[in-house]
């Protein structure tokens, strides 16, 4: 899957799409089916250091546009385990080492694509192997994870640590408690979260938060109210929303800014109406893709919590989205009752 | 016909070229060849390991092209401290890199790793004021910033002024806010004196005068004052000088309204006043949150707990 941005731009239709926007399926499908096609472009090999979450972008947006099978599932599959590291975890692309990021998005892939004993069969014991690379990078004093063996701490590993973990149903590896109490020590006098003590709230840090405490069931640690009202105060008079306060609007925090609500059940205090205006007009109605705002470049990256978003607002057309996972909620359901 | 391969230096490398776990015959064509050979000469000096300044070299030449690609940095440091190289220079370099590349994170955790080897936050201040000069919200830098507070233990060397200036440059700087409440605030969990409190009241107080309808210090004057342990009702004169609901024509500040609701609502008899508010919020002053609005208005039916 390529990260190759455009060709298209967000918004730049016809004037009668701006007045009468709707939803483009078929050629957002299209965009992404494109996106493999060009691997002639620097932009494809510049970008391999985020290829395997490429993939579960590409995968999960198409799954939400009602193409589950829209891209190769033996080519995936292949290509994801050939990410796969000695020490359990999985690299950006072959031969780059292993990350807590890109082994989320391997396991989101696999488990999207129902294919954990294809997995196991390639890689005997591979889902304890990925378990203990995971439990591994838990710092076990704070409770805060490490990205790889460097060290680096960021509330985006623990939440994508423990979201592996709960998808391969091993979450009993780590120190949970420990979690929710780093969590609650990177709570804000705003109410709202950063990406470590002490550091600026911000949306996409509240979503690895609230994510948090929603994997571990306690939800109960935040103090909802004065967080979902900080995460109203995102959106803007032209319907986005943004990361922080004085920040412009990006589609991509109509993930992070959403999910969070819909976790604390604060959704409906988000003007969905003029949200989902806002991401119709990132969309490009030629070419397909999703954009961060009206006329920049579209990317998969935008294309899929665009379409995650409006997932979570109830756009018809589109499949459910689980708000903690970011995947198909039918899914996450499959997996986690299976 | 590379940089590369007509080099002696490199003349012992076999290049690995790119496995994409499949044949990707477009890959070869068009493949930029600058890059594509330097990543066949990396993928070669890291299958050995090789510690040495031509692949320190090699890594930077990389990084210059494509910093976003993070397991060049650790391989990077890795030769760094293998072959004590000078950690001087290489901040130096970085310096440029991360003026040249605002969005990269990885040169932030590299820069840390360095500095903290080196013992020593001389120059990264100087450092930092360059960077926000383009950015002054830059959250990486920000980050970075609190930890060279911790670890050298910078909490009285300036950090207030510097926060001072920044946002005496732009009172919306929620990040410089952010960082002001760090320093004062978030040292330990000690109680803060009576006058540092009443300070920083002052501060924020005299920031909304200038600007009423910023979020930044209302936030932070409602944290301070939350975090002095005193009621919100002893803001009511304050942030009645921006809003009344006698006067619903002449907000100045959706803020003062919405802390006015929050203490009329705790006010024996001030629901109806707080309904009368929070209506303004949702039909006039913040439509786009009616709902948001609406909640707290049916929060007034229930019976009073502290809000
Ligand atoms: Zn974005």
């Amino acid at each position: 899957m390529s990260l190759v941005a455009g060709p298209g731009r967000g918004g730049l239709g016809d004037g009668q799409f701006s007045q009468n926007p709707k939803l483009c399926v078929d050629k957002h499908v299209a965009y992404i089916q494109s996106l493999d096609q060009r691997r002639d472009e620097l932009d494809y090999w510049l970008t391999e250091h985020l290829r395997v979450s490429g993939i579960y972008w590409g995968l999960t947006a198409l799954h939400l546009l009602g193409h589950p099978d829209a891209l190769p599932r033996d080519d995936l599959l292949k290509y994801i385990i050939s990410c796969f590291c000695d020490d359990g975890g999985f690299g950006a692309a072959p031969g780059h080492d292993s990350h807590m990021l890109y082994t989320l998005s391997a396991v989101q892939v696999l488990v999207t694509l129902d294919a954990l004993e294809e997995f196991e069969q390639q890689i005997p014991r591979g889902k304890d192997k990925i378990g203990r690379f995971i439990a591994d990078l838990q710092n076990r004093e704070s409770g805060t994870f490490a990205g790889d063996r460097w060290g680096e701490e960021d509330t985006r590993f623990m939440f994508a640590g423990l979201l592996a973990l709960s998808l391969l149903h091993l979450k009993h590896l780590v120190d949970i408690d420990k979690c929710v109490q780093y969590v609650k020590s990177c709570q804000n006098f705003d109410g709202a979260y950063g990406v470590s003590p002490g550091a600026e709230s911000h949306s996409a840090r509240v979503y690895t938060c609230v994510g948090t405490l929603a994997l571990a069931g306690r939800l109960d640690a935040a103090d909802t109210d004065a967080l979902a009202g900080w995460l109203s105060e995102r959106q803007l008079p032209n319907g986005g929303l943004n990361g922080r306060p004085e920040k412009l609007e990006d589609v991509c925090y109509s993930w992070w800014v959403l999910s969070s609500m819909a976790m604390i059940g604060r959704l409906h205090w988000i003007d969905k109406d003029r949200l989902t205006s806002f991401i119709f007009q990132c969309q490009d109605p030629e070419n397909g893709g999703i954009a961060d705002r009206p006329g920049d470049m579209v990317d998969v990256f935008h294309t899929h919590f665009g379409l995650a978003g409006l997932s979570l607002l109830g756009q018809p057309g589109l499949a459910e989205v689980d708000p903690t996972y970011c995947m198909p909620k039918q899914v996450v359901e499959r997996v986690l009752n299976g | 016909m590379g940089l590369y391969s007509e080099s002696p230096d490199w003349a012992d490398i076999e290049p690995i070229p790119q496995d994409e776990g499949g044949p990707n015959p477009l890959a070869a064509i068009h493949y930029s060849e600058e890059y594509s050979e330097a990543m066949g000469y990396l993928r070669a000096v890291m299958a050995r390991n090789e510690m040495s300044s031509r692949a320190l070299a090699l890594t930077e030449d990389i990084i210059d092209m494509n910093p976003a690609h993070y397991t060049i940095w650790l391989y990077r440091a890795e030769i760094l401290f293998a072959i004590k190289a000078d950690l001087h220079q290489e901040l130096e370099w970085l310096n440029e890199t991360a003026l040249a590349h605002q969005k990269n994170y990885q040169i932030w955790n590299h820069r840390q790793t360095v500095v903290d080897r080196v013992g020593s936050p001389a120059g990264e201040a100087e450092f930092i004021a360059r960077m926000f000069e383009k950015d002054a919200k830059n959250y990486h830098v920000w980050s970075y910033r609190q930890w060279l507070v911790r670890r050298f233990d910078l909490w009285e060397k300036g950090e207030l002024e510097d926060v001072e200036l920044l946002l005496k440059h732009d009172i919306r700087n929620n990040s410089a806010w952010n960082h002001r409440w760090f320093i004062v605030f978030g040292r330990d969990d000690s109680a803060v004196a009576g006058d540092v409190i009443q300070r920083e009241m002052d501060y924020a107080k005299d920031a909304i005068r200038l600007a009423p309808q910023n979020q930044s210090p209302w936030n932070y004057l409602k944290g301070v004052t939350r975090r002095a342990g005193n009621p919100m009702s002893s803001l009511k004169d304050f942030a009645s000088e921006f809003a009344s609901i006698e006067r619903p024509n002449e907000v100045r500040s959706s803020y003062a309204l919405d802390l006015l609701a929050e203490i009329y609502s705790q006010e024996s008899d001030g629901k109806l006043d707080a309904a009368v508010a929070l209506d303004l919020l949702a039909k006039h002053y913040d439509p786009i949150r009616a709902n948001y609005w609406n909640y707290r208005k049916a929060l007034l039916e229930q019976p009073a707990t502290a809000a």
